[in-house]
């Protein structure tokens, strides 16, 4: 039975011949084994990362070596699979040197026979000082970086050190030569929470270990010198996935995926900054990377997206799940000692990116706040808006539909840079009709509207990436995806949020706004037609309830006080708000509307209570009367919050200003000219971009402003859409005198009745079938002389 | 509305489609001379308008009047537009109102 164990892999470990599996895949037996709680001292946040591990001595049948199990393999313990006896072959492995002591990491092994009676006499070899692995100096600088650099905040390596307890057949010669002891008197009370076995504790006490002047030649634990010489011999690469606390060198060579911003906070203990970056190997393991205050000076500026590097030296900290989504553990802090070197030549064995793609069908039964990584046909896009944080910073956001092979989609929102940046690239694909495939990594996702997607910080958006994916789901989109029915499994794309919604007025009625479970928020650019000035306002209560007035109507009690029902008080004096209805009017229609306290300031121009006071006390009638002409007939941005109430068993849409903003000429100039642009793009485009679901006579505007159409995709009918815009109708029927019925655009013949090119309107195929604009055409048909004479009356869009 | 005598909307470049004809511009005024404004028109041309200016201009200044050149104009109305005027929207509607909508202008 010895003949199957690997003799002498135990010395070769010890003297450093052996350091990982590439050397020697040794067999050896375990010829004890430990439980070990490790509670790291990051682990606050998260307990399930208070790990338990397994220590084992390892046998080759002559001496043993010290080891610690990988955590994947705990199960295997705890089955009794691996136990004392057990004979294993290591097939991965590394050998790291702590607190000069040879531990073996095995990441992964092979079990030859569970149970097996011990093999030979072997005992327990720890690594002299005296061990050929360098010279004393080079030892000292290992101790230093271990316990000097990283003491203050890596108390883990070292209590890993004490977490192995003194074997009891440890031959005592070897005792007054072993250096790690002492370093328990660093971190002495930790030792009381061992688990150890009562006879190694009486044995051989450890009270003598604790005496300086028995390890002379120990420096102390405390003193924190700088390392005297460095090792420069170039460590070992090892993979992502082997990296874990107990480690002092290593060296991993990773390429960027992404580079976090650099942030500022003031925390308890002063002001700091930090910033981190993502990493991936050859190997496919990822790993965050967390610099502070100092360090973040001395990396910044090298790390670069997509670059490939040496990383050396580090801690590893439990990764804070909260803030970390990377599929490891642990997460790198760089500090001064470590090294980042780029290397140039690139490697193409690390992956650009490494790419967990989910179907949207999955995200409805994944968590909420999991991370997840999408991609899907970009299918429509909202323009950027701007919402207050609660802290009352303003944060950018946009919201588009993603969908893919699995028949659904789900809104993706996009905040702050991603809005302008790749939102606007976005926009102008979408807008010039192309449905971009856009790949998005690391996405939260979030049950604010159904399930929805959003990025974070670290999140990373890729359009059109060259990846077989994205080859994958053009191909479907062109074959069979462009017109397959798709499901959302967000609950509205409403763009979520109150950005703007221009609307027309017909638009409330013919849309059914406020009819639905929550209100529509809608803009309307309209002008006050009419205003009910009787009753401008009403006495309200003035009493403050919680951070604002009871606001409730207070009843005149006849002797100059004021009576609230809602308070059950009465004051002195009350105050007056505004309850202002107004009738609004724009180019297609006229709906009520009213407008409260802060809204009706915004129009009349003054508080309510002094206009009532004009009113009612000066009586100056005039007055008024000017201040109400001001208002009315003035054209304003009417913010409106449409919703259906019922009122005595009637239901009626209600809709409430909730802002009112005198028009901006300039800006609103702006606005129409880009609607104009738009309706241009998609003329140029006949595309099923939008189906217009109003009336003839709001037509053109609709479609113009193009946000209200994105629901409503499924049923397009392209010749309709054309000929209900008035202005491309003329152009069809009766420009045909001067314009022939084909608007050159960019050189190409264009048809505005089906909106193909290569032919004009005249020879339309679908004029053959289609007799097109009814609604409007009739109007025209009557006067086409007066109106190729150029007198054209402007109101012919109404007809 | 008199719709006898309509006048085009024109910025620097589409002056010269109306030689002879009746146009209206906005100008923001470089100089003044007796009988004649030096003016920038909104797509950044210099374009000369002649007749009788107003003894004091504002920075922008619309005029009517007949296009003499490519670079002239003699006005017959002169209107001062204040100092404040978006000059890309004003040259936004020219273009539009010169182009594929022309038809929806006098």
């Amino acid at each position: 039975m010895a003949a199957n164990l690997t003799a002498g892999a135990v010395a070769k470990m010890l003297n450093g011949a052996v350091s990982s599996e590439a050397e020697m895949v040794p067999i050896l037996q375990v010829t004890d084994l430990k439980l070990i709680q490790s509670k790291l001292k990051q682990s606050r946040q998260n307990q399930d990362l208070s790990q338990e591990r397994y220590k084992l001595s390892l046998s080759d049948g002559y001496k043993t070596q010290e080891g610690m199990l990988n955590t994947n393999m705990n199960t295997l313990v705890n089955q009794g699979t691996i136990q004392v006896g057990s004979i294993l072959r290591l097939t991965r492995f590394v050998c790291n040197l702590i607190q000069h002591r040879r531990i073996v990491m095995v990441l992964e092994l092979d079990i030859i026979a569970e149970k097996c009676h011990i093999i030979g006499n072997p005992a327990q070899t720890l690594t002299p000082i005296a061990q050929p692995v360098g010279n004393p100096e080079q030892q000292q600088a290992r101790r230093s970086e271990l316990n000097g650099v990283r003491q203050v905040n890596d108390s883990s390596a070292a209590r890993f050190g004490v977490a192995n307890p003194p074997q009891p057949h440890v031959p005592e010669t070897s005792l007054s030569t072993l250096p790690y002891v002492s370093s328990t008197s660093g971190y002495g009370s930790s030792r009381q929470e061992q688990i150890r076995p009562p006879q190694a504790a009486s044995s051989r006490p450890v009270q003598p270990s604790y005496k300086p002047q028995q390890q002379p030649q120990q420096p102390s634990m405390y003193v924190n010198r700088g390392p005297v010489a460095r090792n420069e011999a170039p460590a070992r690469i090892i993979p992502i996935s082997a990296l874990n606390p107990y480690q002092g060198r290593w060296t991993i060579k990773v390429r960027v995926t992404s580079k976090g911003e650099l942030r500022r906070f003031n925390g308890p203990r002063g002001d700091g900054k930090v910033f981190s970056f993502d990493l991936v190997d050859a190997d496919g393991g990822e790993i965050r990377v967390t610099c502070f205050n100092d360090v973040v000076d001395q990396f910044f500026d090298v790390i670069v997206v997509g670059n490939v590097y040496l990383i050396s030296k580090g801690s590893l900290k439990p990764a804070r799940k909260e803030y970390n989504h990377l599929p490891n553990d642990y997460e790198i802090h760089l500090d001064n000692a470590s090294t980042i070197q780029q290397c140039h030549e690139d490697d193409a064995a690390i992956p650009r990116n490494q790419f967990h793609f989910r179907n949207i069908s999955d995200i409805e039964n994944m968590e909420n706040n999991g991370i997840t990584d999408l991609i899907g046909i970009v299918s429509s896009i909202s323009p950027t808006g701007s919402i207050m944080r609660k802290n009352g910073t303003e944060a950018q956001k946009r919201a588009l539909q993603l969908k893919d092979m699995s028949g659904r989609s789900v809104e993706v929102t996009m905040w702050g840079n991603f809005c302008n940046a790749e939102g606007q690239k976005l926009q102008n694909l979408c807008d010039s009709g192309v449905f971009p495939v856009l790949a998005v990594k690391a996405g939260r996702i979030s049950e604010f509207n159904g399930k929805q997607v959003s990025t974070i910080g670290s999140s990373q958006l890729f359009i059109e990436p060259d990846l077989p994916e994205a080859r994958e789901l053009r191909e479907w989109y062109e074959r069979e995806g462009r017109n397959a029915p798709c499901t959302s499994i967000s609950r509205e794309f409403s763009g979520s949020g109150r950005e703007e919604v221009r609307k027309v007025i017909t638009q409330i009625k013919d849309e059914k706004l406020g009819t639905s479970e929550k209100p529509d928020w809608i803009t309307v650019s309209g002008t006050i037609s009419f205003m009910k000035v009787d009753n401008f306002c009403y006495t309200a209560c003035p009493i403050m309830n919680g951070d604002r007035p009871c606001s409730k109507k207070v009843t005149n009690n006849g002797d100059g006080t004021w009576r609230c029902e809602r308070c059950d008080r009465c004051v002195d004096e009350c105050d007056y708000r505004y309850i202002l209805q107004l009738q609004l009017q724009d180019h297609t229609g006229i709906t009520w509307a009213t407008a409260f306290q802060e809204a009706g300031e915004e129009i009349m121009g003054m508080p309510a209570k002094d206009l009532y006071y004009m009113k009612y006390e000066d009586r100056d009638e005039d007055k008024f009367e000017d201040i109400i002409r001001k208002a009315a007939f003035t054209k304003y941005i009417f913010k409106l919050k449409i919703k259906e109430e019922t009122y005595s068993d009637e239901q009626r849409v209600k809709a409430t200003v909730v802002k009112a903003e005198k028009v901006n000429y300039s800006s609103d100039t702006r606005f129409l000219l880009d609607a104009i642009n738009k309706l241009r793009t998609e003329d140029a485009n006949p595309l099923p971009i939008n189906q217009v679901t109003s009336s003839h006579g709001s037509g053109a505007f609709n479609s113009g402003i193009g946000t209200s159409g994105t629901r409503e995709t499924s049923s397009v009918d392209v010749p309709r859409r054309e000929i209900r815009l008035p202005a491309a109708n003329q152009v069809s029927q009766f420009g045909n005198e001067h314009t022939s019925g084909s608007r050159p655009l960019g050189g190409i013949t264009y048809c505005n009745a089906c909106g193909g090119n290569g032919h004009a309107a005249d020879n339309c195929p679908s004029f053959m079938s289609e007799p097109q604009g009814q609604h409007t055409s009739s109007a025209y048909r009557s006067t086409p002389g007066g109106y190729a004479a150029g007198g054209m009356p402007r109101q012919h869009v109404r007809s | 509305m008199d719709t006898s005598s309509p006048s085009a909307f024109v910025n620097g470049a589409l002056l010269r489609r109306y030689i002879g004809q009746k146009v209206r511009t906005v100008v923001q005024v470089i100089g003044s001379d007796m009988g004649s404004v030096v003016g920038k028109s909104t797509d950044d041309l210099q374009i000369f308008v002649k007749g009788s200016p107003p003894a004091s201009t504002t920075t922008y200044l619309e005029v009517i009047g007949i296009a003499e050149s490519e670079n002239s104009i003699r006005a017959e109305t002169w209107t001062n537009f204040g100092i404040s005027f978006d000059a890309l929207n004003y040259n936004e509607l020219c273009k539009l109102a010169n182009g594929e909508f022309k038809h929806l202008f006098i």
